[in-house]
C-alpha cells in the first residue's frame, strides 16, 4: 500500500460501486477499502429449502442478529427502529429488495411547499439525467407513463407481471378510484447485460442466487475492476487521515489478521451508509478536527431518518401463490403521497404490494402467547390463513429530520477490531405517528376493496431501517449541512461522502435509486472538474 | 450423526407433537416424516441454537403429560418453548410430505411468460389510472 491513490473510496455498497466504475471509467486511479467480503451466489439459500430458516439468521438484515466478525455491532438501546445494513462487495444491494423508485419532484422543495425541514440544493429536474443513467446501468424493469411522476424516459426493460396480488391489489384501488402502477424494480424481466432474468424465487432480501437482481457487486465491481480500480476486501477503516494543510490525507485501515496499514490518498470519497459514514468521520480528525472530521456545524450523525415502516396483510379465499417473487412489490400506490394539511399532518408515503413469502414466518416470535394462540391447530390454521392466500399493503413513511435522531460513539460497545461502534438515538415524531395511522386506516380500505376476508396491521415494525439517510446532509450553508450541492465536505475540500447521508429529506420512497444518482451526479461533477480540485499532495 | 440425546429427543418430539398435533388435513409433528434426520439438519445449520435447546429440553420431565409440559414451559421458559417451536417447525415444513401436502414446491424458480405480461393494458385494469391523469405536485415545472 505504498503509493498514493488519486482517489480513496471507503467502502463498496451501491454509491461506493458507482463512484468506483465512473471514476475508473474516466483513468482515474481508485482504491476501495470494503470491510466486508465478496459473495458468492452459491452462499445464497433461496434456491435451496432451508431459505426460510436461513433467512432469520445468516441472511437476516440486522448486523446484531447476524452478528458476523464483518459486521459492526450496533447499540439500539434508545431507538424505536433497527438499522439493518450487511457489509461486502456490493454493500446492503445484496439483500435490498430492489424497488427502483424515484423521489418525485415535491420531495426536494418540502420547505417551499409544506413549510417544514428543508429544500435541498438542486431540483428533480437536476436529477433526472443521473436516474435516466442509473435506470439503463443496472437494468431497471418499469412501465412508463406512470401519472405519479412528470414524464420520464422509459426504462430499459419491460415491467416484471404484477402476478395475483398486484391483480388483487389493483382491482381494489380500482373501486376506490386510488393510484397504482405496475412497480419499477432493479430485477431485470429479461436477460440484461450478463445477468439472468428474473426468475421470479422471491428471495431478493436474502440475497439472489439466479445472480438476476441488480446488485452492484454484479452491476457495477466487474467494469470498476477491468478499468483499473483496486478493491481491497476485509479492509476495516478506523481513521480518516488528516495532513498539515487540513487536507484528507488517506485512511488507516485493519486487515483480517489484525495489522494496521495507512492508505494515501489525494482524495478520499466516504460510502459507507447513514450510519458507518458519521461514525468514521466522528471518529476521524485528530484535535485539529475537535468533535469529527467535517464536523464545524455539529451535524454530522444527526437528522438520521430510516422510514419506519408499517403494513397491512389481507387475507383471501382464492390461492395467491403468493410466495412467488419478486419479493419486493408488484405494485405501488402514491395516493396519499403529497401532502394535505387536513389530514393533521405533512407530508405522505408510497405503498408497495408485497408477497408474504413461504409457510415457517416467524414461529419463533410467538414464545410467551398463550399456547393454543400460536400452536396447536391454530398452526395450521393461522399458516392456511396466510400461507398463499395472502398480500401485504407496506407503508414506507417519510420522518423528517430531527436533529435529536441521530448517530454517535456508543462508550462502551466495539466491533472486533476494538472500534467503537455507533449508538442510535431515534424516535418516531407526532407527525410520523399520525401518518401512519392515516395510512393504516385507508389501506384496511383498500384490502376490504380487494375483497379481504380477514386483515391485520403492524404499526411499526422494529426491523425495519433499511434507509439509512441525513446524517451529513447537503446544503448550501456550511452552518446548517456537511457537504455542498456536490457531497463535498464544506470543511475538508477533498473529503467526500455520496452515500445516503447526504440526503435533505428522506421522502416517502426506497432510496437507493436516489443513493445512485446522486453518486453519480457528483463523481461527475467531479471528474470534469478534476483539475481545479485541491487535493491532498 | 445425531446432534440430540435420546432422552432429549424424546422430549422435543413430545412437545413438537403438542405444538403441531395431527389436525385440518396436515400430520402431527413426528408423523411427518424422518424429522430426527430433519432436526439435525436443522441444527446443522443454526449451531446457535442447539445450547437453548437443550436447556429447554432438560426441563421436560420424562413422566410429565405432554400438553402440561408445553403449557408449564411456556409460562416459566418461554424463550425456551419459542426454541423448541422454531426447530420443530422449521423441520416441519421442509419435510417432503408436508410441502406436498400444502402443494408448496419452495421457492421455486418460475420466469415470468409472455402471457403475464401487461394483461392488465390488454384488459383495462390500469386505464382508469391512466384516465385519471397526474396526480403529482411539480413545483419546478412550466
Amino acid at each position: 500500500m505504498g503509493e498514493t491513490a488519486e482517489v480513496l473510496i471507503i467502502g463498496a455498497g451501491a454509491s461506493g460501486a458507482v463512484a468506483a466504475k465512473h471514476l475508473a471509467e474516466a483513468g482515474v486511479g481508485v482504491v476501495c477499502l470494503e470491510q466486508g467480503r465478496q459473495v458468492e451466489a452459491s452462499e445464497f439459500y433461496g434456491d435451496k429449502t432451508e431459505w426460510e430458516l436461513m433467512s432469520q439468521r445468516l441472511w437476516h438484515p440486522n448486523p446484531n442478529v447476524r452478528g458476523l466478525a464483518t459486521d459492526y455491532p450496533i447499540d439500539t438501546s434508545e431507538s424505536d427502529v433497527n438499522p439493518l445494513m450487511f457489509a461486502g462487495v456490493g454493500g446492503s444491494t445484496l439483500i435490498y429488495a430492489a424497488h427502483w423508485q424515484r423521489f418525485m419532484p415535491s420531495d426536494f422543495r418540502v420547505k417551499s411547499l409544506d413549510g417544514v425541514a428543508d429544500d435541498w440544493p438542486f431540483t428533480y429536474r437536476d436529477l433526472e439525467p443521473f436516474y435516466d443513467h442509473m435506470d439503463v446501468e443496472m437494468g431497471v424493469s418499469g412501465l412508463a407513463g406512470d401519472p405519479a411522476y412528470p414524464p420520464m424516459t422509459p426504462p430499459p426493460l419491460p415491467p416484471l407481471p404484477i402476478g395475483k396480488i398486484g391483480r388483487l391489489a389493483a382491482k381494489g384501488m380500482n373501486d376506490l378510484g386510488w393510484h397504482w402502477w405496475p412497480a419499477p424494480q432493479a430485477i431485470p424481466s429479461r436477460a440484461y447485460r450478463g445477468r439472468s432474468q428474473c426468475a421470479r424465487r422471491g428471495t431478493c432480501m436474502q440475497g439472489c442466487p439466479e445472480q438476476a437482481k441488480a446488485s452492484t457487486d454484479l452491476t457495477h465491481w466487474p467494469d470498476a475492476i477491468a478499468n483499473g480500480a483496486q478493491l481491497i476486501t476485509g479492509a476495516r477503516v478506523r481513521e480518516i487521515t488528516v495532513n498539515a494543510q487540513g487536507l484528507a490525507s488517506g485512511a488507516i485501515w485493519i486487515d483480517r489478521d489484525g495489522v494496521e496499514h495507512h492508505q494515501r490518498a489525494e482524495k478520499v470519497i466516504v460510502c459507507a451508509n447513514g450510519v458507518g459514514t458519521p461514525r468514521l468521520l466522528l471518529l476521524s480528525g485528530g484535535d485539529r478536527f475537535a468533535g469529527g472530521l467535517g464536523n464545524s456545524s455539529g451535524l454530522v450523525g444527526r437528522n438520521l431518518m430510516m422510514h419506519p415502516y408499517a403494513a397491512t396483510v389481507g387475507y383471501f379465499d382464492e390461492p395467491l401463490d403468493s410466495w412467488l417473487g419478486p419479493a419486493g412489490q408488484a405494485i405501488h400506490s402514491m395516493q396519499f403521497y403529497e401532502t394535505d394539511k387536513s389530514r393533521g399532518f405533512v407530508r405522505g408515503a408510497k405503498w408497495n404490494a408485497m408477497p408474504t413469502g413461504g409457510p415457517l414466518g416467524m414461529r419463533s416470535a410467538y414464545g410467551g402467547a398463550p399456547l393454543e394462540e400460536a400452536w396447536g391447530e391454530n398452526l395450521h390454521r393461522a399458516t392456511q390463513k396466510r400461507f398463499g392466500h395472502s398480500f401485504e399493503w407496506g407503508i414506507i413513511a417519510e420522518d423528517l429530520p430531527d436533529p435529536e435522531n441521530r448517530v454517535v460513539l456508543d462508550d462502551s460497545l466495539t466491533d472486533t477490531d476494538g472500534i467503537p461502534s455507533p449508538k442510535i438515538i431515534y424516535r418516531n415524531s407526532e407527525n410520523t405517528e399520525k401518518l401512519i395511522a392515516f395510512h393504516l386506516e385507508r389501506q384496511r380500505e383498500a384490502m376490504e376493496a380487494a375483497g379481504a376476508k380477514s386483515i391485520s396491521t403492524t404499526t411499526l415494525m422494529r426491523d425495519c431501517g433499511w434507509h439509512l439517510m441525513g446524517t451529513c446532509r447537503m446544503g448550501n450553508d456550511p452552518e446548517t449541512s456537511v457537504l455542498d450541492q456536490w457531497g463535498t465536505s464544506h470543511d475538508v475540500p477533498n473529503l467526500h461522502v455520496l452515500d445516503g447521508s447526504t440526503f435533505v429529506t428522506s421522502s416517502g420512497f426506497n432510496p437507493t435509486a436516489t443513493i445512485c444518482a446522486i453518486a453519480l451526479r457528483s463523481v461527475m461533477h467531479m471528474i470534469e472538474t478534476r483539475a481545479d480540485q485541491r487535493v491532498a499532495s | 450423526m445425531s446432534t440430540l440425546s435420546d432422552s432429549r429427543r424424546a422430549a422435543l418430539n413430545t412437545i413438537g407433537d403438542v405444538l403441531i398435533p395431527a389436525a385440518l388435513g396436515m400430520p402431527c409433528f413426528t408423523d411427518a416424516g424422518d424429522v430426527d434426520a430433519m432436526v439435525d439438519h436443522v441444527l446443522s445449520l443454526r449451531r446457535e441454537l442447539t445450547d437453548g435447546l437443550n436447556q429447554a429440553l432438560d426441563r421436560v420431565g420424562a413422566e410429565e403429560e405432554a400438553a402440561a409440559a408445553a403449557e408449564r414451559l411456556n409460562r416459566d421458559d418461554p424463550d425456551g418453548l419459542a426454541t423448541i417451536g422454531l426447530v420443530a417447525s422449521s423441520a416441519y415444513y421442509m419435510m417432503p410430505e408436508v410441502r406436498r401436502i400444502m402443494g408448496y414446491r419452495g421457492q421455486e424458480q418460475r420466469p415470468a411468460t409472455a402471457d403475464e405480461e401487461h394483461d392488465y393494458m390488454r384488459d383495462g385494469l390500469l386505464q382508469p389510472v391512466i384516465d385519471r391523469g397526474p396526480i403529482f405536485r411539480d413545483p419546478d415545472g412550466d
